[in-house]
């Protein structure tokens, strides 16, 4: 009997070793929708023939959390493999101060790599944690007010709104003319389910700039008259104004309110660069009806546009790290970040590729988002990020439900942060 | 139980053919449960380091308003969707035992939606339930049963029985399966007999068929309560825990602080969730009698 187990041993722990990798191998993982994996197997195979690193690709999944979770578990395990990744803004902090990421910046200085192309804020926001470089821009994101521009036309108006009590007055307007053709036309659709992108409308409805939410010293103060003026204005856009559908808080991310807008039954929308797209695709009914414009603001405050994006970045645990910055450097070089603009429509994570002719070309409105992005604010910048995110989450969703006054629910959040934020420092 | 099959020796031998299971038991359940048991009591967050703290993830839990409010939703969804499982599943069960035309084809039927993974049909009842092109919302205004669209996971109440619709559907087949099988196992004699003396079919259902079956319900009952204890897919899927978080189930909760990674406190909050569905067992197994001689 033993005969027959031992050997069956011996080859399920050959079939486990076999799945470690080779060494001197680079593995860049990434996740995105499958012409985007595409891409990046095409740059990837080009960059180790060119370089003549021999890498490859660890693919993930689309969702962001999936994603996480699949460098979570190598990265605390403190395996060599991936070596470098893409990460979201919101997780460079927790990644940064756990001490996995590699630090960039003597990289950058002994080779003399110009980081001024880089948006100098974004970098120094997201990207330096305790004085190091942690990770470089690949991909930069902002939020963008979208609206229509035949209907602005068609109801006089002659410019996109410029702060929210003007977004509601003209949304009430257009609202009330097309709700006679289409019972299911609303003034403006945003993400208001409970989700990482709910803390991102809330610091843009806010307009008080990082103030927003901002931690000093490990104490945030959310219970402010500009925090409890927007979480006011969010939930009335339902319940009370109804320029915004009932399923506002409960089903509306990113997509939901994309194909809600691209279907024309809204005014205007809160979204991402992505959106720009996919209106302008040849099957789109708002195809050539769509503008964008600054985030509004309140009276006496500024617009604000929450910065997004994928960072990418070097594990400190990586064999092979010189070979990683070089892969840094090929993805964040001019031309893979123009193709990456060209064939995906990513907004590349350096400046000067918004000012390519061929890359305007292709997408026009890039010479706009160049200027929201060098003024978009980021999330705090704490590794425990995460936790009070979800606390606020759910907060600021009660509020929207109306199960909780804004008020309240700022002040609950205000507490359970600050509890949060004293266990993690 | 001695009879002619009985074996008199071997105990080696014995321990040389469970040896596979074993160490898969120990490898798969044993080791990391005492893993998070033995992490529970650090403070094991990536980016702080580790230290010793011995019971204070555990103190901090019953503190923890959000902790409070997952445990809370997950005891009461139990209280709620188990009973009616059993309820609807065991209905299910004595119609399929039926001498029905097309028997077979209903069986299967019965049992689709168990066979479908969770995350797919919650994301089936996720497009029943949306707001602007769900098929409840179809019906509501086609039928004239509502005046408009209804957002039926807008309040916690709305939520929570959007999440129990379709945690049943999917689950109810599970317990007519067992049920089915615990059916078939009552001898058709006593039936009969029963009849003979006079009694209506519900009085043989309930005086005959149902206390047979108290064994095979227990274990339909302890299967279903430990399932909707860690509940998780359905949830994630459907509500993502909300409005304001009154639909996060214990399960849940753990999951956002091992994804912000605090792994210690998410251990912690694992460890008591164990800790509860082991109690349920071992009193279900205590009231159930299994352990006396059968």
């Amino acid at each position: 009997m033993k005969k027959i187990y031992l050997p069956l041993l011996a080859a399920a722990l050959a079939a486990f070793s076999a799945c470690s990798k080779k060494p001197a191998e680079l593995v860049f993982s990434v996740g995105g929708a499958p012409n985007e994996i595409e891409v990046w197997e095409r740059i990837i195979k080009r960059f180790s023939e060119e370089k003549g690193v021999p890498a490859s690709l660890l693919r993930q999944p689309t969702d962001s959390d999936q994603r996480r979770q699949g460098l979570l578990v190598p990265l605390k395990s403190e395996k060599a493999n991936p070596d470098v990744f893409l990460a979201d803004i919101a997780w460079i902090g927790q990644f940064a101060a756990s001490g996995w990421l590699e630090d960039l910046a003597p990289y950058a200085a002994k080779d003399g790599t110009d980081l001024k192309p880089f948006w100098p804020k974004v970098v120094d926001f997201a990207d330096r944690y305790n004085g190091q470089l942690s990770a470089l821009p690949a991909y930069v994101d902002a939020g963008l007010l979208y609206y229509r521009t035949d209907l602005l036309n068609k109801y006089g108006f002659k410019a996109p709104p410029a702060t929210w009590p003007e977004l509601l007055s003209v949304s009430l307007k257009i609202q009330a003319g097309e709700k006679k053709a289409n019972p299911d036309f609303f003034g403006f659709v945003w993400q208001g389910a409970q989700y990482e992108g709910l803390v991102c409308d809330f610091l843009e409805f806010a307009s008080s700039g990082e103030k927003a939410i901002a931690f000093s010293d490990g104490v945030v103060k959310l219970d402010t008259p500009e925090n409890i003026r927007a979480l006011t204005f969010m939930r009335d856009t339902i319940a009370k104004n109804r320029i915004s559908p009932p399923n506002t808080y409960t089903e509306m991310k990113e997509e939901e309110v994309r194909t809600f807008f691209q279907e024309g039954k809204a005014a205007f929308e809160r979204n991402w660069p992505y959106a720009w797209g996919l209106h302008q695709q040849a099957d789109s009914p708002v195809k050539g009806k769509v503008g964008i414009a600054p985030m509004p603001r309140f009276p006496g405050g500024t617009s604000v546009s929450t910065l997004g994006g994928w960072h990418i970045a070097v594990s400190r645990f990586s064999d092979d790290k010189a070979g990683a910055w070089e892969l840094v450097k090929y993805i964040t070089s001019p031309a893979v970040q123009k193709e990456l603009a060209l064939e995906l429509g990513w907004n590349p994570g350096r400046m000067d590729v918004y000012s390519d002719k061929e890359v305007l070309k292709a997408y026009p409105h890039f010479a706009h988002l160049e200027k929201i992005f060098a003024n978009a604010y980021p999330r705090p910048n704490i590794p425990y990020y995460t936790q009070v995110s979800s606390i606020l989450q759910r907060h600021l969703n009660s509020a929207l439900s109306g199960a909780s006054e804004p008020g309240a629910a700022l002040k609950a959040a205000e507490s359970e942060m600050n509890e949060a934020a004293a266990r993690y420092r | 139980m001695a009879g002619r099959g009985e074996v008199v020796t071997g105990g080696r031998e014995a321990y040389f053919f469970i040896a596979p299971l074993l160490l898969f038991v120990f490898a798969f359940i044993v080791f990391p449960i005492a893993g998070t048991f033995f992490s529970s009591f650090f403070s094991d967050v990536t980016f702080m380091g580790k230290k010793f703290i011995f019971l204070s993830n555990y103190t901090h839990a019953f503190s923890d308003p959000g902790f409070r409010q997952a445990f809370g939703f997950t005891l009461t969804f139990i209280a709620v969707a188990v009973p009616l499982e059993l309820f609807i599943g065991t209905a299910f069960a004595v119609i399929l035992d039926q001498e029905l035309p097309l028997r077979g084809l209903w069986r299967a039927c019965v049992l689709i939606p168990w066979a479908i993974p969770s995350a797919v049909s919650a994301r089936i009842w996720q497009l029943i339930y949306n707001y602007g092109y769900g098929l409840a919302n179809f019906i509501a205004v086609h039928s004239g049963l509502a005046d408009g669209p209804v957002n039926w996971t807008g309040t916690a109440s709305g939520s929570f029985i959007a999440l129990l619709a379709a945690d049943v559907w999917k689950t109810a087949p599970f317990v007519a399966l067992i049920v089915l099988a615990g059916l078939q196992a009552v001898p058709s004699d006593l039936k009969a007999q029963a009849r003979v003396d006079r009694a209506t079919s519900f009085q043989v259902f309930r005086l005959v068929t149902l206390p047979l079956l108290k064994p095979v319900l227990t274990v339909a009952l302890l299967f279903r309560t430990i399932d909707t204890l860690r509940i998780f897919d359905v949830i994630y899927v459907l509500t993502g825990g909300g409005p304001g978080g009154s639909t996060t189930s214990v399960s849940l909760y753990a999951y956002n602080y091992f994804a912000g990674g605090d792994f210690g406190y998410g251990s912690a909050v694992s460890m008591l969730l164990f800790m509860v569905s082991f109690g349920l067992s071992w009193l279900y197994v205590r009231l159930a009698g299994f352990g006396e001689a059968a």
